[in-house]
């Protein structure tokens, strides 16, 4: 068990975790204002590959952090547009964007590059600046969440939109708002992972970590410090995992694999009928029905 | 979403909200709420004629809107976007073994589909069939391999793959429900969960488990005897009959059964389950358990018809692009079958165009992604029009 402890596996695992952890706190803005966006993986693919593009063609990694930051913002104006505005089942909508992001990023990227080459790698920022923009954006969020009036409208909407409508405050605005911002959040996510020391983009680079962000945030019970705390289990059971891959142990590293989801799982199990979900969860909001 | 197939004797649960709203009370004939009565009927049957139209004009509109977009791509590409679409057909009915391959592909993604169809017509979303896919193809394969099986006769070791797989797949489902009914888990999350968990107990088996002690990189035997025999005339494996069988089966279970019927009604209303004395948690475990049995039974089907056996990357997501058949298919059994060889079909002609006109092989994904998207959208708006009921 010495390679749990040691200081490469623990640094793997912060580092496998940041993109994670971004994307997953996106994913609790959104929820916690009542929208379940599924979309995440989609959203982290889309952040990826604009921050690669970006951070090819001007040579600047931050530029191409802003550049997944923005493009996530855009995916997220879309997905709120389909599953606020038009009120389109949101499970539907999440998976049907994450299967279309998966198509086009591949789409787009073979138009640049010829898929199976050695992608072109990109200047890479260095962890402790990572490490301080995603502890510094997890302070931003749970500050904005706890303490201040939008952080509590969202949470209302995510409760009980009706009670939002009836105080005369918008719900579809505060939905939209709040899926923009977390749809953001999962871009920079994926943004972190290709201009972090992985340095180039290819298919399907996100890997389904999109939906590991996913249940983090139901093992976090909606909370963002949990959520953090979580990110970082899963980034270690990952890094563990990677390590004992090439050797021959008594634990099949398949168990480090599974182990994130079946915690995930059990947490789930745990919290049972004492439950945080925002209670209008996927539920569409019709003004028309009030 | 409404069913366009409804239960017999049991007409008064299944209008539409927006012209069921007023209750509607038997009246005397001769008297003006007898007229009234009537006016409704037919209200009643013109709404739903309309609604029958709106879902199958949605998905066809959506794929030509879908295909539009694809010729202005293709046109990007330097090909012309007639030729490419006339290649794809040739490439499906022409080409040498188009329609098998077509047959082939559809295979798994209807089995799968039919299962979800169903299970969201109850309206429990599981996303879970690509786990319970891979689940019943080791099941299956672990039994077809081991060591005196092996040696056995197809005539038993087939049934009992398919016994396995269906079993294996049903159980790993039903862990779904077990946690909702006792946890109250949301099914859509446990059930992606799950599908992580099979996807890492898949890979501990082809490298450990039932790995083929022969082979340099993890994967497991060849299924053998346990491997299908291909249908006479089609040219397809035998498990294809199983789509043929299955659509029009289970349409009649759910045009013409108590279970079809209860499992409608779940979706709609399910308190009104319990006034009739039907256990709620009953048709939830059968509905999830069937799913799971058929996509435990497409995960045989691909190992024994298609891949002979399983390696790590034997999951190609079949069971994510089956949420989409079964939503294409407007969750009606004989719609999942069109729909599934609708995709399957396009990835057949699709693969020979994009060969021939050097087009990138991600085009296909694209264009079936905004079909969906566009069914999303359609929906909506024939809702607004008043032409469909609220899903």
């Amino acid at each position: 068990m010495d390679v749990v402890f040691s200081i490469a596996t623990l640094s793997a695992g912060l580092r496998l975790a940041l993109p994670v952890a971004l994307a997953a706190l996106g994913a609790l803005i959104c929820e916690r204002s009542g929208v379940l966006n599924l979309g995440i993986e989609g959203l982290m693919l889309s952040g990826a590959l604009a921050g690669y593009l970006a951070a090819y063609h001007t040579g600047s990694p931050v530029i191409g952090l802003l550049a997944g930051l923005a493009v996530g913002a855009m995916c997220g104006a879309l997905l709120a547009g389909l599953m606020v505005g038009l009120g389109t089942n949101q499970i539907v909508t999440g998976l049907a964007f994450t299967l279309f992001a998966l198509s086009a990023t591949t789409y787009i990227y073979s138009l640049s590059f010829s898929i199976g080459q050695n992608p072109p790698r990109i200047e890479r920022l260095s962890m402790p600046p990572l490490v301080l923009l995603t502890i510094l954006v997890f302070v931003l969020v749970a500050a904005v969440l706890r303490t201040t009036f939008a952080g509590l409208l969202v949470t209302s909407v995510g409760e009980s939109p009706v009670t939002v409508a009836a105080l005369g405050y918008g719900v579809a605005r505060t939905r939209v708002l709040a899926t923009i911002a977390g749809s953001s959040l999962a871009g920079l996510g994926g943004a972190v992972l290709v201009c972090g020391p992985l340095g180039l983009f290819i298919q399907n680079v996100t890997a389904g970590r999109g939906w590991v962000a996913l249940a983090l945030v139901v093992f976090a019970g909606w909370r963002p410090l949990p959520l953090a705390i979580g990110a970082f289990f899963f980034g270690l059971s990952d890094a563990v995992q990677l390590r004992l891959q090439g050797t021959q142990t008594a634990i099949p590293y398949e168990v480090f694999l599974a182990l994130p989801y079946a915690v995930t799982l059990i947490a789930l199990v745990l919290r049972g009928r004492n439950t945080r979900t925002p209670a209008a969860l996927g539920v569409r909001f019709d003004p028309r029905t009030v | 979403m409404s069913s366009p197939t409804e239960a017999p004797g049991a007409p008064e649960a299944s209008g539409t909200p927006e012209t069921a709203d007023p209750p509607v009370q038997p009246a005397e004939p001769g008297t003006s709420a007898f007229a009234i009565d009537k006016a409704l009927e037919r209200m009643l049957r013109r709404a739903r004629a309309r609604s029958i139209a709106a879902m199958i004009l949605v998905p066809v509109f959506a794929v030509v809107a879908a295909l539009l977009i694809g010729a202005v791509l293709i046109a990007r590409e330097g090909a012309d976007p007639l030729a490419v679409y006339g290649e794809v057909l040739r490439g499906v009915f022409v080409a040498n073994r188009g329609l098998r391959n077509t047959a082939v592909g559809a295979t798994p993604l209807v089995l799968m589909g039919l299962g979800l169809a169903i299970a969201y017509r109850a309206r429990l979303f599981t996303i879970g069939a690509e786990g319970q896919f891979v689940i019943g193809a080791v099941a299956a394969t672990a039994w077809a391999t081991a060591p005196t099986i092996r040696d056995l006769p197809g005539s038993i070791v087939i049934p009992g793959a398919v016994l396995f797989a269906v079993l294996a797949g049903a159980a790993w489902s039903s862990i779904t429900t077990l946690l909702n009914v006792r946890y109250r888990t949301s099914i859509v999350i446990s059930s992606l969960l799950l599908t992580y968990i099979a996807l890492s107990i898949m890979q501990w088996a082809v490298r450990v488990g039932i790995r083929d002690p022969d082979s340099f990189i993890p994967a497991s035997r060849q299924i053998g005897v346990g491997s299908l025999p291909t249908l006479p005339v089609l040219n397809v494996h035998a498990g294809f009959a199983a789509v043929i069988l299955l659509g029009p089966v289970l349409w009649l279970m759910m045009a013409r059964t108590r279970l079809g019927y209860r499992v409608d009604v779940l979706g709609h209303n399910p308190s009104a389950l319990g006034a009739n004395e039907t256990r709620a948690v009953g048709v939830m475990f059968v509905v999830l358990a069937l799913a799971g049995g058929l996509a435990g039974l497409a995960g045989y089907i691909e190992v024994a018809g298609v891949t002979q056996r399983v390696n790590s990357s034997f999951s190609l997501g079949f069971g994510f692009t089956a949420i989409i058949v079964a939503l294409l298919g407007r969750l009606h059994p004989i719609g999942v079958v069109v729909a599934g060889l609708g995709l399957a079909g396009l990835r057949v002609g699709f693969a020979v165009a994009e060969r021939q006109y050097g087009l990138p092989s991600s085009l296909i994904g694209l264009i079936i992604a905004l079909i969906i998207i566009f069914v999303l959208i359609g929906d909506v708006i024939a809702e607004r029009l008043g032409l469909a009921e609220r899903s």
